[in-house]
């Protein structure tokens, strides 16, 4: 179903060969099997970007693996990405923050070309509501949807069905619930949004790269002082729970914030907006088609947007009868 | 001929023993009369000397009432000025807020590129040092 011009959807999604979580490359072949059936027993053209961001020199990478592991995914409904690993090294502003994973989206959804542009990670299952909300293809532009996430615990099945997933028995715990105006909570597992608007306001922030936590949380305040609507499709997606998630232990670094590999999670995130550069999503990367239809972006310093950039930083606009967009949380 | 003694008496003057003992009597019962309205006067005057005292008491509290009452519509003047104040004090509190939170987000930025530049300088320089001490 990938290869149409301009397909309805574009899953982006994010990894590397590290082993975050344990096993990553299993976790991801489970959850993009069930994705594909879901999607492609119902018709829906969509592709996946996948953007494998700075990965590591002394290990395979994902695109060799996954396919091996999960040959029945379509490898022309994947447009995949290799991020050179000097990127993450040149843009990060926090040197514990390892994976810049909303720089890592960007660079996906900047090159996507569905009409509607899913942001997600790669242990999400799209629930049955999402998944029928999307076949009905009734989706409006400058709507931020968003999806609670329902998390699960590990699974060891390696092919996954709708008994198991919709087993309350499954569940890890209470199943979160989406509140206004933010609708927040795990966005970064599901925000769809259409791919002009998603370019209107230029992806998720890239001037504030000292944390990557609350980025997904930040990006609804820039989507309500754009204007936008955020609202729920309707249904949950499913999280697999893995070792190292924020989710199952967020205060293992309280006291010591600055020093979480997520960055600290007392940052403004709900409270400020930002005006990425023009270039965002390493607009200015120079690509190189490799074997097996893999694009890797090379390493080049015009891409790079400045060190600092104070005026990308700006207070969020309230809009008349809207939610105001900031809310002050004492941080120090 | 009683009536006939009774005119006669009436010429000189008198009146007979009975007649005297009732008008006597008459008399004296008038006399208590008198003396009861003359109390009950006394009373009422007292009571309207009272009554009027009242008015003067209430006047004056009148008076006082009214002064409260405009000094009461002049405090709620005030409140409502206040309120108007405090409501503007609070949007401007909100939006000094929204630029603290700004500026804190800089600051962040900003600590978090002396950090990386500091590590990048200091690999450099330790870079150049080991390059530079390095025996040919």
């Amino acid at each position: 179903m990938g290869h149409a011009a301009e397909p309805f959807l574009s899953i982006v999604l994010t990894g590397r060969n590290d082993g975050y979580g344990g096993d990553f490359v299993a976790r991801l072949a489970r959850a993009l099997r069930f994705n594909h059936h879901q999607l492609e027993s119902r018709a829906v053209s969509y592709e996946v970007v996948f953007v494998e961001w700075a990965p590591p020199a002394d290990r395979p990478r994902l695109s060799e693996l996954l396919f091996a592991v999960a040959p029945e995914l379509e490898r022309r409904a994947f447009a995949w990405y290799v991020v050179d690993p000097a990127y993450q090294t040149i843009l990060s502003l926090n040197p514990r923050l390892e994976y810049l994973e909303f720089l890592a989206k960007n660079v996906g959804v900047r090159r996507a070309r569905g009409r509607f542009v899913l942001t997600s990670n790669c242990d999400v299952y799209l629930g049955r509501r999402v998944l029928e909300a999307i076949q009905a293809g009734q989706l409006n532009p400058r709507v931020v949807y968003r999806a609670p996430r329902h998390d699960l615990k590990p699974l060891t099945t390696s092919v996954l069905d709708w008994t198991l997933l919709e087993d309350p028995k499954s569940l890890a715990g209470p199943a979160h619930v989406l509140k206004p105006p933010y609708m927040g909570s795990a966005t970064g597992d599901f925000a769809m949004l259409d791919r002009e608007s998603f370019h209107e306001v230029r992806g998720f922030n890239e001037v504030y790269r000292v944390a990557r936590i609350g980025i997904d949380r930040n990006f609804l305040v820039k989507a309500l002082s754009s204007g936008f609507t955020i609202a729920d499709i309707g249904g949950p997606v499913y999280h697999e729970n893995h070792e190292g998630s924020y989710r199952l232990n967020p205060r293992a670094y309280e006291g010591r914030e600055a020093e979480a590999p997520w960055g600290d999670r007392r940052w403004h995130s709900g409270g400020v907006s930002y005006v990425n550069p023009p270039t965002w999503g390493l607009g200015l990367a120079p690509a190189r088609s490799m074997a097996g239809g893999t694009v890797h972006l090379d390493f080049a310093w015009e891409a790079i947007p400045p060190l600092v950039d104070l005026r990308g930083v700006v207070v969020p606009a309230a809009r008349r009868g809207g939610p105001s967009p900031g809310q002050y949380v004492r941080k120090r | 001929m009683k009536r006939l003694i009774n005119r006669l008496l009436a010429v000189f003057g008198l009146v007979s023993a009975r007649r005297y003992q009732a008008m006597t009597e008459q008399a004296e019962r008038l006399k208590v009369t008198a003396n009861e309205w003359k109390t009950r006067a006394s009373e009422v005057a007292t009571r309207v000397r009272e009554l009027e005292a009242d008015v003067k008491r209430s006047a004056r509290l009148a008076q006082k009432s009214k002064l409260s009452v405009d000094k009461m519509r002049q405090r709620r003047q005030d409140i409502d000025k206040l309120r108007s104040r405090l409501a503007d004090a609070e949007r401007e509190l909100i939006v000094a807020r929204e630029h603290l939170m700004a500026i804190e987000v800089k600051l962040d930025i900003l600590e978090g590129a002396a950090n990386v530049l500091e590590i990048r300088t200091r690999s450099a320089v330790s870079q150049h040092h080991n390059q530079t001490s390095a025996p040919a």
